[in-house]
């Protein structure tokens, strides 16, 4: 569920009104700016291994969490960094970034 | 256990009555409902996961279980919790740094103690081949992230309630029907380790064959249901009797045999002799006029000693059947390694 408000679009979580889960979505979302700084400064250290595991815990938990779109662009950062053909993090650069964009619009 | 011990354990009225069933490891269900043991029963599931997230995920969206969640982060401590807290399921993750999933899962399938725990991969990883070396491991069912969760739970219960019909089918393997006491092959497989436990600790152990007298004369006399009866009471008899770590077993026939860790062959004595005076206590319906008796051998150590199951039993039954050529309805106990008389306890 994504929600227009000015410039950027909020990305919503599909539990946004589940009680059960309203506080849990919260603390998620509070969490995902350390994430983008760990992803950043992961692909800055040219650390693939780390990153790789970074896009893979996003992956694995983002639709759990109500945000399908964060798997997406997880599940897509991670298999373009197990395919890259080098350690040139540069090649995933884009879809680094539609990860983090994603990431930080995500709201509870 | 000192004699003092025994007599606070023992009840002091000799009349049966149905009495509460102890759940432990060596008690045996003693008739209870069997259909019953799945229900309402609490479990504990050990998560193994690498993500913190799916953790907290895990633990709200399955707080309406009826389960204890286990966490770890990484597969050795996975491997120390299943060690140690023995869960009734994991849920594995596969891609993990450091130990991956499908070598915690070989791990777990290669320990005595682990063995068992169904484990249900909860994974990333959506590839066919992914999922056929997770089944080949050992794996009982293959869950991909993210994942849904009604179908989490249903899998989840599915694989607890299989689990615990597996666990009841074992268990009934092993106990006898007409008296529910532990049976024969029970026996066999622990009265080996219990030596070999008094062997390493160097403990007192104690084991006890019963031969009710003349039994074939009651059913010859008052019928089959009649001896099954006897048989029942005897059985109950021995429970009520028993320690949550004795082992009691129906031997075969009219026979029983009760293995009882840290006891000496004095204290084993004791407690034997309490069992035969109320059975000759008893009063019975069916046969009014006719008392049931039992004669009993001991054998056991107040150490640990080097002598082997076989020779052991042979001991005790040696004992037993100079219990029943003394005269019967009475104990005699025997220390094993010098095979002196201990005592003789009988009718006055």
């Amino acid at each position: 569920m994504n929600d227009n408000t000015g410039d950027s679009i909020r990305i919503m979580s599909e539990f946004a009104d589940d009680p059960d889960m309203s506080e849990l979505v919260r603390e998620y979302v509070g969490m995902m700016p350390r994430r983008v700084d760990q992803m950043m400064d992961a692909f800055e250290r040219n650390e693939r291994d780390h990153l790789i595991r970074l896009a893979h815990q996003l992956k694995g938990s983002g639709g759990g969490y109500g945000f399908p779109i964060l798997t997406d662009a997880a599940g897509k950062l991670e298999e373009c960094l197990l395919e890259l053909p080098s350690n040139d993090l540069g090649e995933v650069e884009t879809q680094l970034q539609t990860l983090v964009d994603v990431c930080s619009n995500m709201a509870a | 256990m000192c004699a003092a011990t025994w007599q606070r354990e023992s009840r002091s009225s000799p009349s049966l009555s149905i009495y509460p069933l102890q759940q432990d490891e060596n008690q045996t269900p003693m008739n209870q409902d069997q259909s019953n043991e799945t229900e309402d029963k609490r479990h504990s599931v050990l998560v193994i996961d690498d993500s913190e997230d799916v953790h907290r995920l895990l633990q709200a969206r399955l707080r309406q279980e009826n389960i204890d969640l286990l966490a770890a982060l990484d597969g050795r401590t996975g491997l120390a919790i299943a060690e140690q807290d023995s869960p009734s399921l994991i849920l594995l993750d596969l891609d993990m740094p450091d130990m991956d999933g499908f070598e915690v899962l070989r791990q777990l399938k290669e320990s005595s103690t682990s063995h068992d725990i169904p484990v249900i991969v909860l994974s990333g990883l959506h590839s066919p081949a992914d999922k056929v070396v997770a089944f080949d491991l050992g794996a009982v069912d293959y869950i991909t992230k993210p994942f849904d969760l009604m179908e989490l739970r249903v899998r989840l219960r599915s694989a607890l309630k299989m689990s615990d019909l597996i666990d009841m089918l074992a268990r009934l393997a092993h106990v006898d029907g007409l008296t529910g006491l532990w049976n024969r092959a029970h026996f066999d497989d622990r009265w080996a380790a219990s030596i070999s436990e008094n062997n390493r600790q160097g403990r007192p152990l104690s084991v006890a064959l019963f031969d009710l007298d003349h039994f074939k004369s009651v059913n010859d006399t008052y019928g089959h249901p009649a001896g099954d009866a006897v048989l029942q009471v005897f059985s109950k008899l021995i429970r009520r009797e028993c320690r949550a770590s004795d082992i009691a077993c129906r031997y075969g026939g009219e026979e029983f045999v009760l293995i009882m860790p840290d006891t000496t062959p004095e204290d084993g004595k004791l407690v034997c002799d309490r069992i035969r005076m109320e059975l000759g206590a008893l009063h019975w319906p069916a046969h009014p006029e006719r008392k049931i008796t039992v004669s009993i051998g001991v054998c056991g150590t107040e150490k640990g000693v080097a002598v082997t199951p076989q020779q052991w039993l042979e001991d005790t039954d040696k004992t037993l059947y100079r219990a029943k050529k003394g005269g019967r309805d009475q104990v005699i106990a025997i220390d094993v390694e010098s095979g002196n008389l201990i005592e003789v306890a009988k009718a006055a």
